[in-house]
């Protein structure tokens, strides 16, 4: 196909602009055309994509992903994933890249196959992760989101998102209990974490933004023993190394002990090296534990540390009047993460930081002044321009589903989805202290119920290590064979010397009463036999 | 159903908490306003680039302020009208302003897709079929770059794959300063181009190295790295106690689209052992043509490699992969930590393909998928086509500027990059008094704000070095003609007319 031609001559006077180019006109047809204008071997004149093609392919592409996904989101006849090990699904799906391309008709076949495969994170039996189910106001946003494709660093190309940027962090702010701050949404609470150290690290210090840590005393942060694995990824990334987070006590409950805390810092003060941060978590990932914010801001205070809670989990009891109560000292923090693709649904990823600090902090530690993007001679005031106060370039609007979502439901159709997913699992807990082999791990405070399940065999077995160790090996098989039935889908974990044990978490407003009690039917139908 | 349902607790459970059939109904009826409003016109020449309001103004017209009680479904309706209507039509074929635009249906119904599919890539478990076309699509970019073996993964946006990059490289060098910090480590050098992009500044930063430790590198007047230069900055920063430890090359500079001399700069790195990445954000794409690849000669030499897909080739933002020839585990070992309540050992299945801990992110976007769907609908030589096409529209651009009067070069440029200065009438002829320039540097900025608020077009400019105020052209729409390079330039010229 390559044309050996590539001078300047061969262009011809043309306004034309081709309406009906099909996908696939091969050159030779083009160039049969009157006045083909050529650069380098290629047709200027009209697009070579050809839009009529496109829409009727978005359109059918839409009514699938209507059908197969979003009209069977509520349909519990129908599996929560279909098995294949990996060696067969990529038989199936035929992934190869090819030269050539594939008629429209193949490739919706490919995105039904992507969809059949695919685990229905939106199936009232989804229960794996912290995030399941679907708002469809959030999902008209993120529509929009992709048909508009834009990135928020600037008002001049994105002046819908970064005022609604704007309004949200404003909102958010105002339920963490705090008159004004700063903010930005960030692909995921684990960069949110990662900002937020960043951030404690400059206030520390910042210099290092410019000279870096090579020379300085040892920086040390702190944080409980239930607390996110992303404080110790960014604890590598950030050069501050992993053995440099102090993980603190926490009680039966997964509760950080203000008591240990104070003994670290002291020890660290003993060591010589530089503590910095206090990070607590609001919402543990896997027993879902609150720690004590209101103490720990005090020695925060008496030690002049930055104190980041780590909320992407909880902070949306925030929303609920009734259950704000477990983050109870939040508006002592310096900064919060708070990811509200979790509890509220808002989609992945919808994650934002928020900081006290109204000076302008993010902006001094993170900016780099690019003059090709933010040029200060614009004729319109590029404080707007915020994208320089964070780490990525170009970045998408996430906060924007989360603004249509609020407007659609309002704070009050927030609350009832908080209040009801905790219902739904005090439910589960009561049903769990009824049934017969079902074992609480421990009373939750919050949407996530950990317990094993023990099968008929092993329940008039002695307490001992052989127990233990032959109970941990069931929830690794019930798991398999849930999914492999695909009824439904939840964790297991072991966790601090605890075996495999089973974490359930209820977030989607799609789940019933009747789907938890399908949840322990199923766990013992599958594990009669163990 | 009138039974209580929870223990004490007064909230009915035994129906779902939010209405399915309103809430189908709403998105089919927004789905038809997108695809007018949103698809249909925002490729449509006829229609405005934006429709421009003053952030006071625009703030009001939103009533952006969210409230207790939700909203009535006309007025959503009306609020998602609203945010079509204000925002930038990124997809039109006369949006130049970015290193992104245009409008690709089949990536848009992939990421319609993604969106609707709602999981992250971290296990096989939650995502098998986005698990496996990540490790498909990530093999066959690495093809491209010349690697049979290696590894890599999507990360949201250049800036962070770059960024992936230098950890890596810190982490291979003293594997012991992932746990241990770097407050022992010497001080380390970093390398890049004085016309590197500024994540490599924001990297350092973030990573704990120091700003004042990326060593920008001389270019020569195209703004390439000269490698006698970058050779030199070595040996300096040597002698001053430091540790050199990674070479960014650029392929495709964000203004000028320069091109780093690849295998000179290997050569370097290879004498001194150092680790070389090459930033392909931009330029990456050229790979897949025949015509262009020669631009990135020596690429496969790189340790690793960032290349975004979402700007050349249309897949929608975001899609930026980190490619690395290592083959050994390293980007595991550099950032896994193993969490035991998502990466469990003890799963049924393979867990390798558990790739999720390979990066400093939890959940993540599958950004793979939509680069997949339009891959296979346009196929390698399709992607290829779109390269040659965005090239030889801006060759035909570049010949227009040279033709026509009162516009001038900024450089003879190697890539998509057009950039050159629009010189109004009362100028012209002007060039040897001293406030030329400085009357010069005004007359982009005023040009832009004319075209913006009349919507016709978006087009960047910046300062640069010692240069005023520049247009920067950037074409990557196959939607763009002839007629809107044309239409271009005529509306530079009747904006500025006056000026």
């Amino acid at each position: 196909m390559k044309h050996e031609d590539s001078s300047w001559c061969c262009y011809q006077l043309s306004l034309y602009r081709s309406p009906t180019n099909r996908v696939g006109v091969c050159k030779q047809e083009m160039l049969q055309k009157k006045n083909a204008v050529l650069v380098d071997g290629v047709i200027l004149n009209g697009p070579i994509m050809d839009s009529k093609a496109g829409e009727k392919f978005v359109e059918d592409a839409c009514k699938i992903i209507m059908e197969e996904v979003v009209q069977k989101a509520d349909d519990i006849t129908e599996k929560v994933c279909e098995w294949q090990a990996p060696e067969k699904l990529k038989q199936i799906l035929d992934l190869e890249m090819r030269d050539t391309g594939e008629c429209d008709q193949k490739v919706l076949q490919l995105c039904r196959d992507v969809i059949k495969y695919s685990v229905k994170t939106n199936h009232p039996r989804f229960f794996n992760q912290l995030y399941a189910g679907i708002d469809y106001y959030s999902l008209v946003a993120r529509f929009i989101t992709e048909a508009l494709n834009p990135s928020v660093y600037t008002y001049e190309v994105s002046p819908v998102f970064l005022l609604v940027e704007e309004a949200v962090i404003k909102k958010m702010i105002e339920f963490i209990g705090w008159e004004e701050g700063d903010g930005i949404f960030n692909p995921g609470g684990s960069v949110s974490n990662m900002y937020a150290m960043n951030l404690a690290r400059y206030k520390f210090c910042p210099e290092i933004k410019e000279k870096g840590l090579s020379g300085l005393p040892r920086l040390v942060l702190f944080a409980s023993e239930e607390c996110h694995y992303s404080m110790k990824k960014a604890a590598s990334f950030l050069g501050i190394g992993t053995e440099n987070v102090y993980f603190i006590k926490t009680d039966e409950r997964g509760k950080m002990i203000p008591e240990e805390l104070e003994k670290q810092v002291q020890r660290a003060r003993k060591e010589g090296s530089a503590p910095f941060l206090v990070c607590a978590t609001a919402g543990t990932t896997v027993l879902g534990a609150f720690d004590p914010l209101d103490k720990i801001a005090d020695i925060c205070e008496k030690h002049g540390l930055w104190f980041h809670v780590d909320a992407s989990w909880g902070g949306s009891a925030l929303i609920s009047r009734k259950h704000r109560r477990l983050l109870h000292g939040i508006h002592r923090a310096d900064s919060v993460a708070w990811n509200p693709h979790k509890m509220l649904l808002a989609g992945i990823q919808c994650c934002a930081l928020l900081v006290k600090d109204n000076t302008g902090l993010l902006k001094k530690c993170y900016s780099a002044e690019a003059a090709y993007l933010f040029q200060q001679d614009k004729f319109y005031n590029v404080s707007y321009d915020t994208g320089d106060k964070s780490i990525q370039c170009s970045r998408r609007p996430d906060a924007f589903k989360f603004w249509l979502m609020w407007k659609a439901l309002g704070t009050v159709g927030l609350e009832e989805r908080v209040n009801r997913a905790l219902a739904l699992a005090r439910y589960l807990v009561e049903e769990i202290k009824k049934r017969e082999g079902f074992q609480l791990l421990l009373e939750p405070e919050y949407a996530n119920v950990c317990f094993w399940y023990i099968p008929p065999s092993l329940r008039k077995m002695e307490d001992g290590p052989e127990f233990w160790q032959k109970l941990h090996q069931v929830a690794p098989i019930i798991k398999e064979r849930m999914m492999k039935k695909g009824s439904m889908m939840l964790g297991y974990q072991p966790h601090w010397g605890k075996v495999n044990f089973f974490r359930q978490v209820v977030i989607s407003p799609q789940v019933s009463r009747e789907d938890m009690d399908f949840l322990l039917d199923e766990i013992e139908l599958l594990a009669k036999d163990l | 159903m009138a039974e209580p349902s929870g223990a004490g607790c007064s909230i009915p459970l035994d129906d779902p908490g939010l209405d399915i059939a309103a809430g189908e109904e709403f998105l089919q009826e927004v789905f038809q306003i997108l695809l007018e409003e949103g698809v249909r016109k925002s490729t449509d020449v006829t229609q405005k680039v934006c429709d421009w309001k003053e952030p006071q103004e625009l703030r009001e017209l939103l009533d952006l302020e969210l409230r207790s009680d939700g909203e009535g479904r006309e007025q959503l309706l009306q609020r998602c009208r609203d945010v079509l209507r204000f925002s930038v039509r990124t997809g039109h074929p006369r949006f130049f302003n970015q290193l992104f635009s245009g409008l690709d249906h089949h990536a848009l119904a992939g990421r319609f897709l993604t969106e609707t599919l709602n999981t992250s890539p971290y296990t096989y478990e939650v995502a098998p079929v986005l698990v496996l076309m990540e490790e498909q699509v990530l093999a066959k970019l690495r093809e491209l770059v010349g690697w049979s073996s290696g590894d890599g993964i999507f990360a949201p946006g250049g800036s962070i794959s770059n960024m992936l990059a230098m950890n890596v490289a810190r982490f291979r060098r003293f594997p012991e300063s992932r746990s241990r910090g770097n407050w022992d480590l010497p001080r380390l050098g970093l390398f890049a181009s004085q016309e590197s992009h500024y994540s490599i500044l924001k990297g350092a930063a973030l990573l704990g190295i120091g700003t004042d430790n990326v060593h920008l590198v001389r270019t020569d007047k195209r703004g390439k790295m000269i490698p006698e230069e970058l050779e030199k900055e070595i040996q300096r920063v040597k002698a001053e106690g430091s540790e050199p430890l990674f070479v960014c090359a650029t392929s495709g500079t964000t203004v000028l689209g320069a091109f780093d001399p690849l295998n000179a700069i290997a050569d370097i790195c290879a004498r001194h052992g150092l680790w070389l990445h090459v930033d392909a954000a931009w330029g990456g794409s050229a790979l897949l043509s025949p015509q262009l690849r020669h631009l990135l000669a020596g690429i496969h030499r790189a340790d690793s490699v960032t290349w975004n897909p979402h700007k050349l080739l249309m897949v929608g933002l975001q899609c930026s992969a980190f490619l690395l020839r290592d083959s050994s585990g390293l980007l595991q070992r550099c950032h896994g930590v193993g969490a035991s309540y998502l990466f469990q050992r003890d799963k049924f299945y393979d867990v390798s393909l558990d790739t999720g801990d390979k990066s400093p992110q939890c959940g993540r976007r599958a950004d793979g998928l939509k680069l997949w769907i339009l891959w296979k609908a346009v196929g390698s030589r399709g992607l290829a086509q779109r390269v040659e096409r965005a090239f030889s529209a801006s060759r035909y651009l570049l010949e227009q500027v040279k033709r026509r009067e009162g516009f001038q070069l900024v450089m003879e440029p190697e890539f998509i990059n057009l950039c050159f200065w629009f010189i109004p009438p009362s100028l012209r002829g002007q060039e040897s008094y001293p406030e030329f320039w400085d009357k010069l540097g005004k007359v982009a900025p005023a040009i832009k704000e004319r075209m913006i608020r009349r919507g016709s077009m978006m087009v960047g400019y910046q300062p640069h070095g010692s240069h005023v105020n520049f247009f920067r052209h950037i074409i990557t729409n196959p939607a763009v003609t002839r007629h809107d390079l044309d239409f271009f330039l005529d509306e530079i010229q009747e904006l500025g007319w006056d000026l």
